[in-house]
């Protein structure tokens, strides 16, 4: 296994081997496109977010970390499912949610992806078949639930489950791995190592940062790669979830990344001191939108004229994504009963018959028996 | 009429004559077999589920039937088995997850409270997962502390989840077909020292609905609110205060989230007092809403201070000799109620 950890990456400096394949130079913008689209919502969100204050909820932005996304962006099937962390605007866009239907969310508003009741951190939107959740590896235990009624029902569909390193240290996660594993499932797990649980680096967590190491000794394959090249991101990812679609079982993919922003919400959170001010400076010259764009460029692929008219096109969807959530109206009193639990039962009410009895006897003997 | 003479109450809805005498256990297996042929996205996961014995012969011969796909053992792994569950019923399937002993269950409270129980409410209503969760509870036998928690009134206080507790083979048909094919979660707490009670069960699948309680004896000078293991102990209670002329109503929960309020009020306002069985330890649990909520609308009204009739706040020991004194005798409960009456 190529070794991959955030020590290395650093010490090799500003990375230069993003390269495209025959056929690749589509795919190579649409992933530019994405990417930048991704980062402008992002920037846009995190101006706004102060101090007007409206968007009263955690966000946790994903500026640095657009390349896996981008790539989930291209490689799902309307009916895949997607599954991910607290970080999860460039989940959300990957599955095509529409972007409205977030900032609706984040402002609280009654057209928001789930009217105002999930925020940033647990947004979904089930008509794509999105999901997302903040405590950590729970989702990718969920993801290969799915998984798992997808390899029964015999779809050819994959699951995803996208995730940070922090995931890795909770049990349930290595639990997930080993049944993945040992029941082939057609899924995808992507871990997004972005070096720190909030700020804590990996290395003050566990003594080793192997963590595909470790999952291959589960039996599953596990590619560690450099997650700021969006080529490389896409074509590792393509691989997988090929796999997991002709039924040759799960995969573990390790894109090692950095998130430029603090932990949440906007503004850096440096001050703490729990990271060297040049390692982000390195990994912002590792920028995978720069990247890539580089490349394009070196290719005659993208033109100035191409970028202005996509920037342009992105701001615009922006602020119309912001009057929109700004103008919506705020949710009604709920029922708050039928918000929990369901009105109705169609299901049953189809298959099962209505009976009742109210007798029985309850001096049987049996009732005493050994309690085992 | 039995053999002590309890009178019976009518059934509440007319049931064909002759059914089957079938015990708790084979009725949960009868209801899953049938859950089984009925829709194909039913799949039953837990350890062990697959070898002969099953689990204490409620899931015996399924795995033969339906095969191992659907009948699927699983690693010790309980955290990632209901998240599992979680993640087929979004996907549409209806995963029913046995657990030999709650205790073991905790190990996945995070998929239950964080994840299981919040699922529908953040979709707001776009995805549901309904899992159905069969959670069984040791009793005696030694089974001590790690082997006999019933935490149902844990999982009653989280919004989003359905609590059944089933006294009765016909109860535990009824409502784990109702839960499987329901759409909202549900964990089902399943008295071990019930398994072996026999009863008429009808042999079509049936309904059994959450939040309708059952009379289970009539009478008009206490109400005897009970649920699971507590009801025939409260049916035996009740027989004995019968022949000392105290006649009580016996109200059988069956579920307790929802939780039938109209069910204990109307026998309540009928006799003025009130004994809660609950088999689990007093602070804080079932027993203390259904007293509480008698409290809020009848509490003037009660010609007696309400009763709880509960575990004492403390683990459960192992010894035999201890735990006669830890489980609530049924001597000491008439006791307690005569003086109610009295």
């Amino acid at each position: 296994m190529q070794c991959v950890t955030h020590e290395a990456i650093l010490k090799a400096g500003r990375y230069s081997d993003v390269h495209l394949e025959d056929g690749e130079a589509e795919i190579a913008k649409r992933l530019y496109r994405f990417m930048l689209r991704l980062r402008m919502c992002e920037e846009a969100l995190a101006r706004e977010y102060h101090p007007a204050d409206e968007m009263r909820c955690p966000v946790h932005f994903c500026v640095g970390q657009e390349a896996v996304p981008a790539a989930l962006s291209l490689l799902m099937r309307d009916e895949d499912y997607l599954y991910c962390h607290h970080r999860s605007h460039g989940y959300f866009l990957a599955k095509g949610s529409p972007m409205e239907a977030l900032f609706a969310e984040l402002y609280g508003k009654s057209t928001g992806a789930n009217a105002g009741l999930a925020g940033s951190q647990d947004i979904s939107y089930a008509q794509r078949r999105f999901y997302s959740g903040a405590i950590l590896a729970g989702a990718t235990a969920i993801a290969a639930g799915t998984a798992l009624a997808l390899q029964m029902g015999r779809t050819g569909l994959v699951s995803v489950a996208g995730f940070g390193e922090s995931a890795t240290d909770e049990g349930i996660f290595w639990e997930t791995i080993n049944y993945a594993a040992l029941a082939k499932l057609p899924i995808v797990f992507v871990c997004e190592n972005n070096n720190y649980s909030v700020f804590s680096p990996q290395l003050k967590r566990t003594l080793l940062d192997n963590i595909s190491e470790r999952v291959a000794t589960f039996g599953m394959v596990a590619k560690p790669i450099f997650g700021n090249d969006a080529m490389l991101v896409h074509r590792t990812l393509r691989d997988a979830v090929e796999r997991a679609r002709t039924g040759e079982g799960p995969t573990f993919v390790e894109a090692y990344t950095y998130r430029w922003s603090g932990h949440y919400g906007p503004a850096s959170d440096d001050l703490v001191g729990y990271r060297a001010a040049e390692d982000l400076e390195a990994w912002k010259r590792n920028c995978p939108i720069e990247l890539l764009g580089q490349a394009l460029r070196s290719r005659g692929l993208l033109s100035e004229t191409d970028s202005k008219t996509w920037t342009k096109e992105y701001e615009q969807e922006v602020a119309l994504c912001f009057r929109f959530a700004k103008s919506s109206p705020f949710p009604d009193k709920p029922d708050w009963k039928s918000l929990n639990l369901s009105n109705a039962t169609p299901q049953a009410d189809k298959l099962l018959v209505d009976l009742d009895v109210a007798e029985f006897d309850a001096h049987q003997e049996s009732v005493q028996a050994k309690g085992y | 009429m039995n053999p002590k003479g309890a009178p019976r109450v009518a059934p509440q809805t007319a049931v064909a004559p002759a059914h089957p005498e079938t015990s708790f256990a084979d009725a949960l297996r009868q209801g899953m077999n049938q859950a089984m042929e009925m829709d194909r996205g039913v799949i039953l996961v837990g350890q062990l589920v697959d070898y002969a014995p099953g689990v204490f012969g409620s899931t015996t011969g399924l795995a033969e039937r339906f095969g191992t796909d659907r009948v699927r053992d699983f690693p010790v792994s309980e955290s990632a088995m209901t998240s599992l569950g979680i993640g087929a019923a979004i996907a549409g399937m209806r995963p029913v997850l046995v657990h030999h002993r709650l205790d073991f269950m905790l190990y996945s409270i995070d998929a239950i409270v964080n994840w299981l129980s919040l699922w529908r409410f953040k979709s707001n209503g776009k995805s549901s997962a309904p899992v159905t969760i069969r959670a069984i509870v040791g009793r005696g036998w030694g089974q001590g502390p790690q082997h006999s928690k019933s935490l149902h009134a844990w999982f009653a206080h989280i919004p989003g989840i359905k609590v059944a507790m089933p006294a009765t083979a016909f109860d535990a048909k009824g409502l784990l077909l109702e839960s499987i094919f329901g759409e909202d979660p549900v964990i089902m707490i399943e008295h071990r020292s019930l398994f072996g009670l026999k009863d008429a069960v009808p042999e079509v699948p049936y309904r059994v609905r959450f939040g309708r309680a059952a009379l289970r004896r009539e009478g008009s000078d206490v109400s005897l609110v009970a649920a699971g293991v507590m009801v025939p102990f409260a049916l035996r209670v009740a027989a004995q205060l019968s022949e000392e002329g105290v006649s009580a109503d016996v109200v059988d929960l069956r579920t307790i989230a929802p939780l039938d309020t109209g069910a204990v009020l109307k026998s309540v306002e009928k006799t003025g007092r009130l004994a809660v069985f609950d088999p689990t330890w007093g602070s804080f649990g079932m027993a203390a809403e259904v007293v509480a909520r008698v409290s809020e609308r009848l509490g003037r009204r009660l010609r007696a201070d309400p009763l709880r009739i509960c575990h004492p706040d403390s683990h459960t020991p192992m010894s035999s000799a201890l735990e006669t004194l830890y489980y609530p005798q049924e001597t000491d409960a008439v006791k307690k109620i005569r003086s109610l009456v009295s």
